[in-house]
Protein backbone atom coordinates (compact mmCIF):
# COMPACT_ATOMS: atom_id res chain seq x y z
CA UNK A 1 0.00 0.00 0.00
CA UNK A 2 1.08 3.48 -0.53
CA UNK A 3 0.42 6.83 0.70
CA UNK A 4 0.34 10.23 -0.46
CA UNK A 5 2.50 13.27 0.70
CA UNK A 6 3.34 16.87 -0.11
CA UNK A 7 6.53 18.45 0.06
CA UNK A 8 5.69 22.42 0.62
CA UNK A 9 9.78 23.18 -0.05
CA UNK A 10 12.31 21.61 -1.53
CA UNK A 11 14.80 22.84 1.38
CA UNK A 12 12.21 20.41 3.82
CA UNK A 13 13.11 17.48 5.45
CA UNK A 14 9.34 16.45 6.42
CA UNK A 15 6.50 16.28 4.03
CA UNK A 16 3.00 16.38 5.39
CA UNK A 17 0.54 13.45 4.53
CA UNK A 18 -2.40 13.94 2.36
CA UNK A 19 -4.06 10.46 3.35
CA UNK A 20 -3.24 8.38 6.55
CA UNK A 21 -0.25 5.96 6.42
CA UNK A 22 -0.09 2.50 7.79
CA UNK A 23 3.45 1.41 9.39
CA UNK A 24 5.65 -0.47 6.30
CA UNK A 25 3.46 1.86 3.71
CA UNK A 26 5.38 3.51 0.41
CA UNK A 27 4.23 7.32 1.40
CA UNK A 28 4.13 8.59 -2.00
CA UNK A 29 5.84 12.28 -1.64
CA UNK A 30 4.99 14.63 -4.54
CA UNK A 31 7.91 17.05 -4.09
CA UNK A 32 7.41 18.66 -7.79
CA UNK A 33 10.63 18.31 -9.28
CA UNK A 34 10.73 14.29 -8.61
CA UNK A 35 8.89 12.41 -6.73
CA UNK A 36 10.33 10.17 -3.15
CA UNK A 37 9.21 7.52 -1.77
CA UNK A 38 9.53 6.97 2.17
CA UNK A 39 8.53 3.65 3.98
CA UNK A 40 6.40 4.31 6.93
CA UNK A 41 8.14 3.26 10.18
CA UNK A 42 4.59 3.81 12.12
CA UNK A 43 1.36 4.70 11.58
CA UNK A 44 0.78 8.55 10.63
CA UNK A 45 -2.34 10.00 10.65
CA UNK A 46 -3.37 12.66 7.98
CA UNK A 47 -2.03 16.10 8.48
CA UNK A 48 0.96 14.96 10.30
CA UNK A 49 4.52 15.16 9.24
CA UNK A 50 6.81 12.06 7.95
CA UNK A 51 10.66 12.76 8.47
CA UNK A 52 12.41 12.23 5.23
CA UNK A 53 15.75 12.13 6.17
CA UNK A 54 17.64 10.80 9.37
CA UNK A 55 17.68 13.58 12.10
CA UNK A 56 19.80 13.63 14.82
CA UNK A 57 19.03 15.68 18.49
CA UNK A 58 19.52 19.53 18.03
CA UNK A 59 18.81 19.18 13.63
CA UNK A 60 16.60 21.94 12.52
CA UNK A 61 13.31 20.71 11.36
CA UNK A 62 12.13 22.46 7.86
CA UNK A 63 8.85 22.93 6.50
CA UNK A 64 7.50 25.81 4.00
CA UNK A 65 11.44 26.34 3.77
CA UNK A 66 11.72 27.43 7.14
CA UNK A 67 12.71 26.01 10.58
CA UNK A 68 9.25 24.97 12.27
CA UNK A 69 11.85 23.99 15.53
CA UNK A 70 14.42 21.56 16.76
CA UNK A 71 14.44 17.56 16.79
CA UNK A 72 14.33 17.18 20.43
CA UNK A 73 15.72 12.74 19.10
CA UNK A 74 16.65 11.03 16.90
CA UNK A 75 14.31 10.31 14.39
CA UNK A 76 14.67 7.75 11.89
CA UNK A 77 13.72 8.59 8.07
CA UNK A 78 9.99 7.41 7.76
CA UNK A 79 8.87 8.00 11.70
CA UNK A 80 5.88 10.22 12.61
CA UNK A 81 7.30 14.08 13.67
CA UNK A 82 5.73 15.49 16.16
CA UNK A 83 5.64 16.96 19.56
CA UNK A 84 7.52 13.63 20.82
CA UNK A 85 10.42 14.38 19.07
CA UNK A 86 10.26 18.04 17.77
CA UNK A 87 9.93 21.24 20.11
CA UNK A 88 10.41 24.87 19.21
CA UNK A 89 13.02 26.82 19.62
CA UNK A 90 10.83 30.38 20.54
CA UNK A 91 9.13 31.58 23.09
CA UNK A 92 11.99 30.12 26.01
CA UNK A 93 13.47 32.05 28.91
CA UNK A 94 16.96 32.97 27.11
CA UNK A 95 19.75 31.05 27.69
CA UNK A 96 22.07 34.07 29.97
CA UNK B 1 -13.39 37.87 -12.02
CA UNK B 2 -16.45 40.41 -11.11
CA UNK B 3 -16.02 43.85 -9.90
CA UNK B 4 -19.13 45.26 -8.11
CA UNK B 5 -21.06 43.91 -5.59
CA UNK B 6 -24.66 45.87 -4.38
CA UNK B 7 -23.73 47.35 -1.23
CA UNK B 8 -25.59 50.23 1.03
CA UNK B 9 -23.34 53.16 0.63
CA UNK B 10 -23.70 55.53 3.79
CA UNK B 11 -23.65 59.10 4.01
CA UNK B 12 -20.22 58.99 5.36
CA UNK B 13 -18.88 57.58 1.96
CA UNK B 14 -18.09 54.28 3.64
CA UNK B 15 -19.80 51.33 2.10
CA UNK B 16 -21.77 48.62 4.40
CA UNK B 17 -22.51 44.63 3.35
CA UNK B 18 -25.14 44.39 5.41
CA UNK B 19 -27.77 47.32 6.96
CA UNK B 20 -27.94 46.33 10.78
CA UNK B 21 -29.37 48.27 13.93
CA UNK B 22 -27.53 47.80 16.70
CA UNK B 23 -28.41 47.70 20.43
CA UNK B 24 -25.45 48.24 22.65
CA UNK B 25 -24.88 47.86 26.24
CA UNK B 26 -21.96 50.15 26.61
CA UNK B 27 -21.69 49.13 30.48
CA UNK B 28 -21.69 46.25 32.30
CA UNK B 29 -25.07 47.25 34.06
CA UNK B 30 -27.47 47.26 31.32
CA UNK B 31 -26.48 44.13 29.89
CA UNK B 32 -29.58 42.08 30.40
CA UNK B 33 -31.85 45.15 29.09
CA UNK B 34 -29.91 45.24 26.20
CA UNK B 35 -30.69 41.59 25.51
CA UNK B 36 -34.29 42.59 26.70
CA UNK B 37 -34.94 45.34 23.69
CA UNK B 38 -32.50 43.42 21.03
CA UNK B 39 -35.23 40.49 21.26
CA UNK B 40 -37.96 42.51 20.76
CA UNK B 41 -36.58 44.34 18.06
CA UNK B 42 -36.33 41.25 15.74
CA UNK B 43 -32.81 41.19 12.92
CA UNK B 44 -31.32 43.77 15.34
CA UNK B 45 -27.88 42.86 16.63
CA UNK B 46 -27.05 42.57 20.62
CA UNK B 47 -23.51 43.96 21.65
CA UNK B 48 -22.92 43.74 25.22
CA UNK B 49 -19.73 44.11 27.52
CA UNK B 50 -19.66 43.03 31.20
CA UNK B 51 -17.12 45.97 31.98
CA UNK B 52 -17.47 49.48 33.06
CA UNK B 53 -15.82 51.90 34.75
CA UNK B 54 -13.58 49.64 36.29
CA UNK B 55 -11.44 50.05 33.52
CA UNK B 56 -8.02 52.24 33.59
CA UNK B 57 -5.68 53.89 31.05
CA UNK B 58 -5.29 52.23 27.68
CA UNK B 59 -8.37 48.98 29.05
CA UNK B 60 -10.80 51.80 28.86
CA UNK B 61 -9.67 53.60 26.48
CA UNK B 62 -9.76 50.40 24.16
CA UNK B 63 -13.25 49.88 25.64
CA UNK B 64 -14.64 52.77 24.20
CA UNK B 65 -12.74 52.86 20.59
CA UNK B 66 -14.08 49.01 20.45
CA UNK B 67 -17.57 49.80 21.30
CA UNK B 68 -17.39 52.83 19.45
CA UNK B 69 -15.68 50.97 16.44
CA UNK B 70 -18.84 48.06 16.27
CA UNK B 71 -21.49 51.48 16.13
CA UNK B 72 -19.71 52.76 13.17
CA UNK B 73 -18.91 49.83 11.36
CA UNK B 74 -20.11 50.37 7.65
CA UNK B 75 -22.60 47.28 8.13
CA UNK B 76 -24.43 49.12 10.90
CA UNK B 77 -27.37 51.70 9.96
CA UNK B 78 -28.59 53.04 13.15
CA UNK B 79 -27.60 52.06 16.92
CA UNK B 80 -28.98 52.61 20.28
CA UNK B 81 -26.60 52.48 22.59
CA UNK B 82 -27.89 52.30 26.58
CA UNK B 83 -25.81 52.54 29.86
CA UNK B 84 -25.17 53.18 33.48
CA UNK B 85 -24.45 56.92 33.76
CA UNK B 86 -23.61 59.44 31.05
CA UNK B 87 -20.04 60.22 29.75
CA UNK B 88 -19.26 56.89 28.68
CA UNK B 89 -22.45 56.63 26.48
CA UNK B 90 -22.65 60.07 25.05
CA UNK B 91 -19.08 59.49 23.97
CA UNK B 92 -19.77 56.57 22.03
CA UNK B 93 -23.08 58.28 20.83
CA UNK B 94 -21.19 61.49 19.76
CA UNK B 95 -18.88 59.12 17.47
CA UNK B 96 -21.92 57.78 15.68
CA UNK B 97 -23.50 61.15 15.16
CA UNK B 98 -20.76 62.19 13.25
CA UNK B 99 -20.88 59.49 10.80
CA UNK B 100 -24.12 60.32 10.23
CA UNK B 101 -25.74 57.17 11.30
CA UNK B 102 -29.11 57.64 13.11
CA UNK B 103 -28.17 57.13 17.03
CA UNK B 104 -30.06 57.20 20.08
CA UNK B 105 -28.71 57.03 23.84
CA UNK B 106 -30.46 55.83 26.99
CA UNK B 107 -28.98 56.21 30.30
CA UNK B 108 -30.16 54.30 34.08
CA UNK B 109 -29.82 57.64 35.29
CA UNK B 110 -32.21 59.35 33.30
CA UNK B 111 -34.89 56.42 33.70
CA UNK B 112 -35.01 56.77 37.53
CA UNK B 113 -32.58 53.76 37.82
CA UNK B 114 -35.45 51.30 36.40
CA UNK B 115 -34.74 48.34 34.36
CA UNK B 116 -37.89 48.15 32.84
CA UNK B 117 -38.35 51.82 32.22
CA UNK B 118 -35.23 51.58 30.29
CA UNK B 119 -36.40 48.69 28.17
CA UNK B 120 -39.54 50.32 27.43
CA UNK B 121 -37.64 53.38 26.46
CA UNK B 122 -35.60 51.34 24.65
CA UNK B 123 -37.97 48.96 22.46
CA UNK B 124 -39.36 52.06 21.28
CA UNK B 125 -36.67 54.07 20.28
CA UNK B 126 -35.24 51.27 18.98
CA UNK B 127 -38.30 50.30 16.76
CA UNK B 128 -38.06 54.32 15.09
CA UNK B 129 -34.56 53.84 14.14
CA UNK B 130 -35.34 50.24 12.65
CA UNK B 131 -37.86 51.78 10.48
CA UNK B 132 -35.94 54.32 9.58
CA UNK B 133 -32.95 51.97 8.87
CA UNK B 134 -34.96 50.01 6.28
CA UNK B 135 -35.45 52.77 3.95
CA UNK B 136 -31.61 51.88 2.74
CA UNK B 137 -31.06 50.24 -0.17
CA UNK B 138 -28.66 48.40 -1.91
CA UNK B 139 -26.76 50.00 -5.31
CA UNK B 140 -23.76 48.79 -7.06
CA UNK B 141 -20.51 49.42 -5.39
CA UNK B 142 -17.12 48.62 -7.48
CA UNK B 143 -15.02 46.04 -5.18
CA UNK B 144 -12.25 47.94 -4.40
CA UNK B 145 -14.54 49.05 -1.67
CA UNK B 146 -14.54 45.69 -0.10
CA UNK B 147 -12.41 46.11 3.54
CA UNK B 148 -12.11 42.11 4.66
CA UNK B 149 -10.63 41.14 7.69
CA UNK B 150 -8.69 37.47 7.71
CA UNK B 151 -9.14 34.71 10.82
CA UNK B 152 -8.09 31.17 11.23
CA UNK B 153 -9.34 29.21 14.18
CA UNK B 154 -8.86 25.44 14.89
CA UNK B 155 -6.47 25.06 12.20
CA UNK B 156 -5.25 21.77 11.17
CA UNK B 157 -2.14 21.08 8.54
CA UNK B 158 -4.84 21.42 6.02
CA UNK B 159 -5.30 25.03 6.81
CA UNK B 160 -1.55 26.08 5.86
CA UNK B 161 -1.82 23.89 2.84
CA UNK B 162 -5.37 24.63 1.18
CA UNK B 163 -7.17 27.24 3.37
CA UNK B 164 -4.76 29.75 4.20
CA UNK B 165 -2.96 29.90 0.97
CA UNK B 166 -6.33 30.04 -0.93
CA UNK B 167 -7.79 33.30 0.82
CA UNK B 168 -4.22 34.74 0.13
CA UNK B 169 -4.75 34.24 -2.92
CA UNK B 170 -8.59 36.22 -3.10
CA UNK B 171 -7.18 38.78 -0.31
CA UNK B 172 -4.78 39.75 -3.46
CA UNK B 173 -6.98 40.18 -5.92
CA UNK B 174 -9.13 42.20 -3.47
CA UNK B 175 -5.97 44.39 -2.56
CA UNK B 176 -4.73 44.77 -6.49
CA UNK B 177 -8.04 45.90 -7.14
CA UNK B 178 -7.65 48.38 -4.64
CA UNK B 179 -8.93 47.29 -1.35
CA UNK B 180 -8.18 46.61 1.87
CA UNK B 181 -7.24 43.83 4.11
CA UNK B 182 -6.27 43.27 7.50
CA UNK B 183 -5.22 40.35 9.69
CA UNK B 184 -3.98 39.92 13.10
CA UNK B 185 -3.50 36.99 15.82
CA UNK B 186 0.08 38.35 16.47
CA UNK B 187 1.71 35.42 18.44
CA UNK B 188 0.69 33.47 15.18
CA UNK B 189 3.60 35.16 13.34
CA UNK B 190 5.86 33.93 15.85
CA UNK B 191 8.53 32.43 13.30
CA UNK B 192 7.75 33.81 10.47
CA UNK B 193 7.50 37.19 11.35
CA UNK B 194 10.94 37.85 9.07
CA UNK B 195 8.76 36.96 5.86
CA UNK B 196 6.42 39.51 6.83
CA UNK B 197 8.83 41.99 7.35
CA UNK B 198 10.64 41.42 4.16
CA UNK B 199 7.47 42.58 2.79
CA UNK B 200 6.96 45.79 5.02
CA UNK B 201 6.46 48.80 3.18
CA UNK B 202 9.13 50.71 4.94
CA UNK B 203 11.45 49.77 7.63
CA UNK B 204 9.48 51.58 10.30
CA UNK B 205 6.94 48.75 9.53
CA UNK B 206 8.59 46.02 9.53
CA UNK B 207 10.17 47.14 12.97
CA UNK B 208 6.77 47.25 14.42
CA UNK B 209 6.28 43.75 13.17
CA UNK B 210 9.34 42.13 14.71
CA UNK B 211 8.40 44.54 17.56
CA UNK B 212 4.75 43.28 18.20
CA UNK B 213 5.62 39.53 18.02
CA UNK B 214 8.74 39.99 20.71
CA UNK B 215 6.36 41.85 23.02
CA UNK B 216 4.41 38.80 23.04
CA UNK B 217 6.68 36.00 23.38
CA UNK B 218 8.97 37.85 26.17
CA UNK B 219 5.03 38.13 27.91
CA UNK B 220 4.35 34.48 27.58
CA UNK B 221 8.26 33.66 29.32
CA UNK B 222 7.59 36.03 31.40
CA UNK B 223 3.93 34.36 32.64
CA UNK B 224 6.70 30.85 32.60
CA UNK B 225 3.98 30.25 30.31
CA UNK B 226 4.77 26.98 27.65
CA UNK B 227 3.21 27.66 24.22
CA UNK B 228 3.15 24.08 23.69
CA UNK B 229 -0.17 23.71 24.57
CA UNK B 230 -1.53 26.84 24.70
CA UNK B 231 -1.01 27.71 20.83
CA UNK B 232 -0.89 25.75 19.24
CA UNK B 233 -3.80 23.86 20.89
CA UNK B 234 -4.54 20.70 21.82
CA UNK B 235 -6.81 20.71 18.80
CA UNK B 236 -4.42 21.91 16.59
CA UNK B 237 -1.89 19.29 18.23
CA UNK B 238 -4.53 16.81 17.65
CA UNK B 239 -4.73 17.53 14.41
CA UNK B 240 -1.03 17.45 13.75
CA UNK B 241 0.42 20.64 14.05
CA UNK B 242 3.95 20.57 16.84
CA UNK B 243 4.79 24.15 16.70
CA UNK B 244 4.15 27.66 16.77
CA UNK B 245 6.76 28.38 14.19
CA UNK B 246 4.45 25.48 12.11
CA UNK B 247 1.23 27.52 12.39
CA UNK B 248 2.60 30.69 12.53
CA UNK B 249 3.75 29.93 8.67
CA UNK B 250 0.74 28.30 7.77
CA UNK B 251 -1.29 31.11 9.58
CA UNK B 252 0.30 34.19 7.71
CA UNK B 253 -0.51 32.45 4.38
CA UNK B 254 -3.79 34.58 4.44
CA UNK B 255 -2.38 37.41 3.83
CA UNK B 256 -1.10 36.27 0.43
CA UNK B 257 2.05 37.85 -0.92
CA UNK B 258 1.07 41.83 -1.01
CA UNK B 259 3.07 44.45 0.54
CA UNK B 260 2.19 44.76 4.16
CA UNK B 261 1.49 48.47 4.46
CA UNK B 262 0.80 49.24 8.52
CA UNK B 263 0.72 47.79 11.79
CA UNK B 264 -2.68 49.02 13.54
CA UNK B 265 -3.35 48.68 17.16
CA UNK B 266 -6.42 46.27 18.19
CA UNK B 267 -9.76 48.32 17.34
CA UNK B 268 -7.54 50.61 15.41
CA UNK B 269 -8.91 51.32 11.49
CA UNK B 270 -6.42 51.21 9.09
CA UNK B 271 -5.67 54.29 6.82
CA UNK B 272 -8.30 54.12 4.33
CA UNK B 273 -5.65 53.57 1.41
CA UNK B 274 -6.05 50.69 -0.43
CA UNK B 275 -3.16 47.34 1.01
CA UNK B 276 -3.01 44.87 3.07
CA UNK B 277 -2.33 45.90 6.77
CA UNK B 278 -1.67 43.74 10.40
CA UNK B 279 -3.34 43.91 13.43
CA UNK B 280 -1.35 43.78 16.97
CA UNK B 281 -3.52 41.86 18.60
CA UNK B 282 -4.60 39.04 20.86
CA UNK B 283 -5.20 35.06 18.49
CA UNK B 284 -8.57 33.83 20.28
CA UNK B 285 -11.07 33.99 17.55
CA UNK B 286 -13.65 36.21 19.42
CA UNK B 287 -11.23 39.39 20.52
CA UNK B 288 -9.17 39.16 17.42
CA UNK B 289 -12.46 39.02 15.16
CA UNK B 290 -14.07 42.11 17.40
CA UNK B 291 -10.42 43.89 16.62
CA UNK B 292 -11.35 43.81 12.84
CA UNK B 293 -15.03 44.55 13.28
CA UNK B 294 -14.32 47.78 15.26
CA UNK B 295 -11.62 48.28 12.84
CA UNK B 296 -14.55 48.75 10.29
CA UNK B 297 -14.04 45.37 8.16
CA UNK B 298 -16.97 44.26 6.18
CA UNK B 299 -16.40 40.99 5.96
CA UNK B 300 -14.97 38.35 7.76
CA UNK B 301 -12.54 35.41 5.86
CA UNK B 302 -12.58 32.72 8.26
CA UNK B 303 -10.41 29.73 7.74
CA UNK B 304 -10.84 26.15 9.82
CA UNK B 305 -9.33 23.30 9.82
CA UNK B 306 -11.51 20.79 12.11
CA UNK B 307 -14.39 23.41 12.35
CA UNK B 308 -14.94 26.26 14.51
CA UNK B 309 -18.36 27.65 14.39
CA UNK B 310 -17.54 31.44 15.87
CA UNK B 311 -18.81 34.23 13.71
CA UNK B 312 -19.46 37.96 14.08
CA UNK B 313 -22.64 39.63 14.60
CA UNK B 314 -21.78 42.45 12.41
CA UNK B 315 -19.68 41.28 9.32
CA UNK B 316 -20.37 38.22 7.62
CA UNK B 317 -17.80 35.89 8.62
CA UNK B 318 -17.45 32.97 5.66
CA UNK B 319 -16.02 30.06 6.93
CA UNK B 320 -13.82 28.21 4.93
CA UNK B 321 -11.93 24.79 5.10
CA UNK B 322 -9.36 22.30 2.92
CA UNK B 323 -9.68 19.64 5.26
CA UNK B 324 -11.58 16.43 3.44
CA UNK B 325 -13.28 15.25 7.13
CA UNK B 326 -14.28 18.59 8.10
CA UNK B 327 -16.23 19.03 4.99
CA UNK B 328 -17.98 16.03 5.13
CA UNK B 329 -19.49 16.95 8.43
CA UNK B 330 -20.05 20.54 8.90
CA UNK B 331 -22.47 21.65 5.72
CA UNK B 332 -24.06 23.81 7.66
CA UNK B 333 -20.71 25.30 9.01
CA UNK B 334 -18.43 25.96 6.32
CA UNK B 335 -19.35 28.14 3.37
CA UNK B 336 -16.44 27.51 1.30
CA UNK B 337 -15.44 23.50 0.96
CA UNK B 338 -11.70 23.66 -0.38
CA UNK B 339 -11.10 19.58 0.20
CA UNK B 340 -11.25 19.11 -3.39
CA UNK B 341 -8.18 21.79 -3.29
CA UNK B 342 -6.62 19.27 -0.58
CA UNK B 343 -7.48 16.45 -2.99
CA UNK B 344 -5.79 18.02 -5.76
CA UNK B 345 -8.59 17.82 -7.74
CA UNK B 346 -8.60 21.21 -8.31
CA UNK B 347 -5.99 24.15 -8.57
CA UNK B 348 -5.66 27.10 -6.02
CA UNK B 349 -6.22 29.55 -8.64
CA UNK B 350 -9.43 27.78 -9.99
CA UNK B 351 -10.94 27.77 -6.42
CA UNK B 352 -9.76 30.93 -5.48
CA UNK B 353 -11.80 32.32 -8.09
CA UNK B 354 -15.31 30.49 -6.69
CA UNK B 355 -14.32 31.90 -3.56
CA UNK B 356 -13.68 35.37 -4.60
CA UNK B 357 -17.59 35.09 -6.39
CA UNK B 358 -18.38 33.75 -3.00
CA UNK B 359 -17.37 37.14 -1.29
CA UNK B 360 -18.64 39.47 -4.06
CA UNK B 361 -21.91 37.11 -3.21
CA UNK B 362 -22.32 37.77 0.54
CA UNK B 363 -21.46 40.93 -0.18
CA UNK B 364 -24.55 41.66 -2.17
CA UNK B 365 -26.54 39.93 0.60
CA UNK B 366 -26.11 35.83 0.39
CA UNK B 367 -25.98 34.62 3.82
CA UNK B 368 -23.74 32.31 4.89
CA UNK B 369 -24.34 29.81 7.70
CA UNK B 370 -23.39 31.68 10.90
CA UNK B 371 -25.94 34.10 10.10
CA UNK B 372 -28.85 31.92 9.36
CA UNK B 373 -28.01 29.99 12.24
CA UNK B 374 -27.06 33.17 14.51
CA UNK B 375 -23.73 32.52 15.90
CA UNK B 376 -22.53 35.72 15.94
CA UNK B 377 -21.26 37.88 18.76
CA UNK B 378 -18.83 40.91 19.05
CA UNK B 379 -16.83 41.05 22.05
CA UNK B 380 -14.28 43.84 23.11
CA UNK B 381 -10.70 42.00 24.53
CA UNK B 382 -8.69 43.31 27.12
CA UNK B 383 -5.45 44.54 27.87
CA UNK B 384 -4.97 44.82 31.69
CA UNK B 385 -5.89 44.58 35.65
CA UNK B 386 -9.28 47.07 36.38
CA UNK B 387 -9.71 48.76 40.24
Amino acid sequence: MSAAAVLLSDADNVATLLAPAKAGDDVVIDARTDEIRVRALEPIALGHKIALVDLAPGDRIVKYGECIGQATKAIARGAWVHVHNLRSVRAQAPAS
Amino acid sequence: MRTTFEGYRRSDGTVGVRNHTLVMSATGLTGPTAKRISSALAGSRLITTPYGSGLMGEDAELQVRALAGFACNPNVAAVLVIGGTGPHVTRIAEQVARTGRAVEALVLDDCEHDAITLTERGIRLGARLMREASRARRTTIPARELFVAMECGRSDPSSGLVANPLVGAVVDAIVDAGGRALFGETIEWLGAEHLLAARAANAAVADDIVAAVRRREQAAVAAGMDLLGNNPGPTNIAAGLSTIEEKSLGSIAKGGRSQVRGVVRIADEPPRASGLYLMDAPAYAPESVGGFVSAGAQIVLFTTGVGNSFVSGIAPTIKISGNPNACARLHEQLDFDASDVFARRTSLAVAAERLHDLVLDVASGTLTWGEILDEGEDVVSRLGPAL
